[in-house]
């Protein structure tokens, strides 16, 4: 079974701690036993974008699509034969320590995107972007109070993928199919269900590589569930885990003042006419 | 279709006069068979199904067909030398019968191991091949661990477990845990529907993880049999079952598991704490303490097996259920409550104490302080204790800081206490009883 992990603060975070939390061990060791398919850290949640379209206009706004403590800070997506091999997994991955891992269970089979006995994540998939690229999560955000679409993503995908914009991607289980895992004072704590019972949820996530975040809401506004809900684009970080992680630390402090993308405008100056959203 | 809780509904079923039934004799022993295969042998036949069929609601339906399907043959052609076996073959095919016939099962048709053609009586030689007893222990094992995973939250691991480990039926556990048969049927589906979303692999866990997973196992098991023991009040009989239940499944746990001596010690708790059953409630349903209570009427069987088990683990090793056993093998050899070898008990809270911050743990290893070094050793723990807050508003300190009270003489402090505690039980039995207590210190 394939299963998205979340890295998230979680309800009761500690302090991080460069000499403890060094990631390599745990990304080679799931590389080596072939569980790992991919995995980023994201740019901070400030760095988020959140992408709406409501009655034909498309609301794009900054930040993460929750302002709870559940914000992700980075995703992996690995293949293991059932959940217990994936708490053990996620309760060796230093965020576990730290903060919290939440696994989502991908859907499969009938009415998932990926056939059963594939991958998601494509084979020869190349992890680093191309020059003048630049690489986002897309977060599909379910919310009750979306408009009622029940238009299937599947032209999305076709097209999205057609033209090389959409890397791989897949729904994810219902939020009751998620397995929160942390470490603390060196025990295992497995709990069931999502971290909070919040109205919005996460129902699925797309890799996308794109000239730049304009072109990136572009396609994020063209989603169906940019009408029956949110689209969150988090811009990738890739993670260089042979660097010193204090100073990689520091760097980032340093860095999250900054922008990775000229901040867009928000509300009604930001609307587009729902011709030009939906060509 | 749902099965009704063993032998009842099944005996119903079994002694409704028919045609064919031979006389009244051989049918009470049918009777009796039935009865046994069914508090004998579920969990096997559901273990087995989910394995063969991967699916919990066919396993679970075709179950029960086999059992009412027994109710109907047996009667007629007399009981099968091998009844698990025949329920278990017979459940098989009536499993792979239905999925036949749902074509969208094609997918779990072409996953069944041993494909069997249906139809036609059970195969006896063939039910005795696929019995092979390491493979039963593995099924059960497999069952109760996935009902215990720790992923599923802990009311839907107690419900699944005496579901589909236990047997009972949606509306008894429902009942005992005073929730509306609606509300206990959708936790269980969720609870179904969350084994094959989430990945909850239906295995023994690997041996590095068989500790961690078992305290998961006892604690549900343990649950159960609290629910039954401290009942107060609302369906009595129906949770004094419950603990027969819940010490039935320890017992097939320890067994299963003969090395996990922390599965054998909860079975003597379960059993030392069950022995005292008839003498802690009065005639009127009123609260009899321990130290009150007709030590004669404590049962003589349940006591002699938890204290055997106790002699056996010997100097073994000691876990949370080892020491809570202990306390009770305490009062149970204590011939009158003032034999009480307090000492003994309080060492044990200490080891309580030191595996866990729990503030249950601390007021009760404080009521053994008391009860061994003096009621002033007590109060002072108990003041500590208050000091800490860790307690809020439970009832159970100041009614035993009026306790403490009483046996040092000081009956105005004592009324003091009691009335707090009146006023912070949550039970109207324990009210009942505080108020006995307060009363008897007079005005």
């Amino acid at each position: 079974m394939e299963y998205a992990l979340f890295y998230t603060q979680g309800a009761d975070p500690q302090p991080y701690d460069p000499a403890l939390d060094d990631i390599a061990e745990w990304d080679a060791d799931g590389i080596a036993r072939g569980v790992l398919e991919y995995g980023e850290r994201l740019r901070p949640e400030h760095d988020a974008t959140t992408v709406r379209v409501r009655g034909g206009e498309l609301l794009i706004a900054d930040g993460p699509f929750s302002e709870a403590k559940e914000a992700i800070g980075g995703f992996d997506v690995i293949d293991v034969p059932s959940l217990d091999e994936a708490i053990e997994i996620a309760s060796r991955h230093p965020v576990a320590r730290f903060g919290e891992v939440e696994i989502r269970p991908f859907w499969r089979g009938e009415g998932g995107v990926v056939a059963d006995g594939d991958r998601l994540v494509p084979d020869g998939f190349d992890a680093e972007p191309k020059p003048g690229r630049s690489r986002y999560l897309l977060l599909v955000v379910a919310d009750p109070n979306g408009e009622d679409v029940d238009e299937s993503p599947e032209a999305w995908v076709a097209e999205t993928g057609a033209n090389g914009e959409r890397l791989f991607g897949n729904r994810l289980q219902a939020p009751d199919a998620t397995t929160r895992v942390m470490l603390r004072g060196g025990e295992l704590v497995v709990s069931d269900g999502p971290l909070t019972e919040a109205k919005e949820w996460i129902a699925g996530l797309d890799l996308l590589d794109t000239a730049g975040l304009a072109d990136a809401v572009s396609i994020a506004a063209r989603h169906p569930m940019a009408r029956a809900g949110t689209i969150e684009l988090r811009p990738l970080w890739p993670l260089d885990v042979h660097a010193d992680h204090a100073e990689r630390t520091r760097r980032e402090a340093a860095e999250s003042a900054q922008r990775t993308e000229p901040r867009l405008t928000t509300g009604p100056g930001a609307s587009a006419p729902r011709a030009e959203v939906w060509r | 279709m749902r099965p009704a809780r063993g032998g009842l509904a099944l005996s119903r079923q079994a002694s409704t006069p028919d045609a064919s039934a031979p006389d009244a004799g051989a049918d009470a022993g049918v009777d009796a068979a039935l009865r046994a295969a069914f508090t004998e042998e579920w969990a096997h036949v559901v273990a087995t199904l989910i394995r063969t069929t991967g699916d919990w609601d066919v396993a679970e339906e075709a179950s029960a067909a086999a059992f009412e399907r027994a109710a109907r043959t047996w009667p007629r052609d007399g009981i099968p030398s091998r009844p698990g076996a025949w329920l278990t073959t017979t459940a098989r095919h009536l499993a792979l019968d239905r999925l036949r016939r749902r074509s969208v099962e094609v997918e779990k048709l072409r996953e069944w191991r041993d494909v069997e053609e249906p139809g036609g009586p059970p195969d006896p030689a063939d039910a005795v091949a696929a019995d092979a007893d390491a493979e039963w222990v593995d099924d059960r094992l497999r069952l109760i661990f996935t009902c215990a995973h720790p992923a599923l939250a802990m009311d839907a691991r107690v419900a699944l477990t005496l579901r589909t480990v236990g047997g009972l039926a949606t509306g008894e556990i429902a009942r005992a845990f005073l929730v509306p048969e609606a509300t206990m049927a959708q936790r269980l589906v969720r609870a179904k529907r969350r084994i094959r979303t989430a990945g909850i692999p239906y295995r023994v866990p690997p041996p590095e993880a068989l500790p961690e997973r078992l305290d998961s196992v006892l604690a549900v098991l343990y649950l159960v049999h609290n629910e039954g023991y401290l009942a107060s009040s609302g369906e009595r009989l129906m949770r004094v079952d419950l603990s027969t239940e819940a010490i039935r499944l320890t017992r097939l746990v320890a067994g299963l598991l003969p090395h996990e001596t922390e599965a054998e010690a909860l079975l003597a708790l379960m059993l030392l704490q069950r022995a005292r059953t008839a003498a802690r409630a009065a005639p009127d349903g009123g609260l009899i303490p321990l130290e009150l209570q007709d030590r004669s009427r404590w049962d003589r069987t349940d006591l002699t097996e938890g204290l055997a088990i106790l002699t056996r683990l010997g100097s073994g090793p000691v876990g949370a259920y080892r020491l809570q056993a202990e306390i009770q093998g305490a009062h149970a050899s204590a011939a009158t409550a003032s034999d009480t070898d307090w000492h003994r008990i309080l060492a044990c809270y200490d080891g309580l104490a030191a595996r866990s911050d729990s503030p249950f743990i601390a007021l009760n290893r404080a009521i053994a302080v008391g009860m061994a070094d003096g009621p002033e050793r007590g109060l002072a723990e108990l003041a500590a204790l208050e000091a800490g807050g860790g307690l809020g508003a439970y009832h159970l300190l100041p009614a035993a800081q009026a306790d403490f009270h009483r046996r040092a003489g000081d009956a105005t402090a004592a009324r003091r206490c009691y009335r707090r505690a009146i006023g912070l039980a949550p039970t109207a039995v324990e009210r009942r009883y505080l108020e006995g207590r307060l009363a008897a210190l007079g005005a």
